[in-house]
């Protein structure tokens, strides 16, 4: 068996020593555990457990650095691009839905049976895509995805269009996106002195801590949940790491509304 | 002051751990030790309600989810005399990770997804211990695949497991229940419990292979 390790591989109990530490150290992939320790190995390659040691970190360090700064340039256009795509995946299975309607009323053929597949594949595709996307928005966005939803999360970085726009939004716009053509409607009639109400919640509305309340409420919850949104959208951007707090908040509140 | 954990102390309801660092996290620094904030870090929580690991400080340790470090930072501070790898797989906590890494000599930095083993199967070496903290749906599956690649028999495993993010609807009794007999099935369980007040709905499960 040949083994890939991070300094070589490793072949019938001799290793052929790699020329580019970095390339073999992110190659360094195996389908089966090795029947061996890594480490004893390379303490006699490097001669020295402080020379193995030493090595194998400034190696990963080097590696490290260099793919933090690629991942973080991607990934949030990663999720934009594929938002986009999920939705044009939707639309076309609808629209194929509508149109072999229109054949099976005139004659059930062997072409509806085809169609039929076509869509059962765009399905899969659409399920794909959105796994994808709930993975991805857990890693980049955690607190984001926490009180969200990958999904409300996706679509509001998608109309953003990147982690950096999205956390310069202020509470009040987060509320209503989505929702900008009611938005630009109510103001058109104002302008010519008509009465028109103002959206109150646009993507977030999908949120079930709103959908559930009764009406009156949905106002409320939903500022609160977008002033929420501003502030996980920030934490994720610059920290990126978890605060429980946020949604035990965010639970609390929707608790009183419910009850009040 | 007393000693709970090697290079871990007790003084007046404070823990802190014996340290040449400077502050990570924004914890107190004061002579030659680091405050250890049971809020930000459950392995601080279990240590301060009486649950203690007997760390020899030599031991080749995985560290599975280590964040920006928080945790890691300190565990560094006791395994002074071994290694840690520390796997994260989101680039801007790991951000931070990098700074301590780069000053602290016992830690070996991965970029990589902990569900994906065999990615870092040439890197990683059998390790005496798997500390695991991931919030996952499948983070026992990502145990076991760990185990199978690099625990050592006897190894020990420490699991922090988040009712919410396995089931958000069942009630977490429940959830840890199911984790729990999974992790029987091929450890031998030393001790689990939650960690309230600290941390809510949160189980840790501290056990040995087979
Ligand atoms: C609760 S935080 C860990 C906090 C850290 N252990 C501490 O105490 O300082 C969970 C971490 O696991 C990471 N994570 C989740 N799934 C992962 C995976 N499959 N591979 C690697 N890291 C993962 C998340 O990005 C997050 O940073």
């Amino acid at each position: 068996m040949r083994y890939n390790l991070w300094f070589g591989v490793y072949e019938d109990g001799k290793v052929e020593k790699s020329s580019n530490l970095e390339e073999s150290f992110l190659n360094a992939e195996n389908e089966e555990p090795a029947p061996f320790n890594i480490s004893e190995v390379g303490v006699k390659i490097f001669g020295g457990r402080v020379e193995y040691y030493t090595s194998l970190r400034k190696v990963a360090l080097a590696v490290a650095e260099r793919l933090v700064e690629q991942e973080l340039k991607r990934e949030d256009r990663y999720v934009v691009a594929l938002v986009k795509a999920l939705e044009e995946v939707e639309e076309a299975i609808n629209m194929l839905k509508e149109k072999v309607e229109d054949i099976r009323t005139v004659k059930d053929s062997e072409i509806v049976a085809d169609f039929e597949d076509k869509i059962e594949e765009l399905k899969n595709l659409k399920k794909k895509i959105e796994r994808e996307i709930e993975e991805i928005m857990t890693k980049i966005a955690p607190n984001l995805t926490e009180i969200a939803g990958a999904k409300i999360t996706a679509k509001l970085l998608e109309r953003a269009g990147s982690m950096e726009r999205l956390v310069k939004l202020p509470a009040s716009k987060i509320q209503v996106i989505g929702a900008e053509k009611s938005l630009y409607k109510a103001f058109a009639r104002m302008k010519k002195g008509k009465k028109a109400k103002i959206p109150k919640h646009g993507i977030i509305f999908l949120h079930p801590f709103i959908r559930t309340l009764p009406k009156s409420k949905r106002g409320k919850m939903a500022r609160f949940l977008a002033a929420k949104i501003a502030i996980a959208a920030k934490i994720d951007y610059f920290r990126g790491e978890i605060d429980e707090s946020l949604y035990e908040s965010l639970r609390k509140r929707y608790e009183e509304l419910r009850r009040k | 002051m007393k000693m709970v954990v090697r290079n871990v102390y007790l003084s007046d309801g404070m823990l802190v751990t014996k340290s040449r660092y400077g502050s990570h996290y924004g914890e107190k620094v004061f002579d030659g030790f680091r405050e250890w904030i049971p809020w930000r870090s459950k392995l601080a929580a279990m240590i301060l309600k009486g649950y203690t690991i007997d760390f020899r400080g030599e031991e080749i340790i995985l560290y599975l989810g280590a964040a920006s470090g928080t945790t890691l930072s300190h565990l560094a501070d006791i395994i002074d005399e071994g290694f840690i790898y520390a796997v994260e797989y989101s680039a801007k906590p790991f951000e931070k990770l990098l700074e301590l890494a780069r000053e602290r000599t016992n830690i070996i930095p991965l970029l990589f997804d902990a569900s994906k083993p065999w990615k870092y199967s040439g890197i990683v070496e059998k390790v005496d211990f798997i500390y695991q903290d991931i919030a996952q749906k499948n983070q026992v599956d990502i145990l076991e695949r760990n185990t199978e690649f690099f625990l050592k028999e006897g190894g020990e495993i420490l699991i922090m497991v988040k009712a919410r993010s396995i089931d958000s609807t069942a009630e977490p009794e429940e959830v840890f229940d199911n984790v729990l007999k999974r992790i029987e099935s091929r450890f031998e369980i030393l001790k689990h419990g939650n960690l309230e007040p600290y941390h809510k709905d949160h189980l840790f499960v501290h056990a040995k292979l087979f």
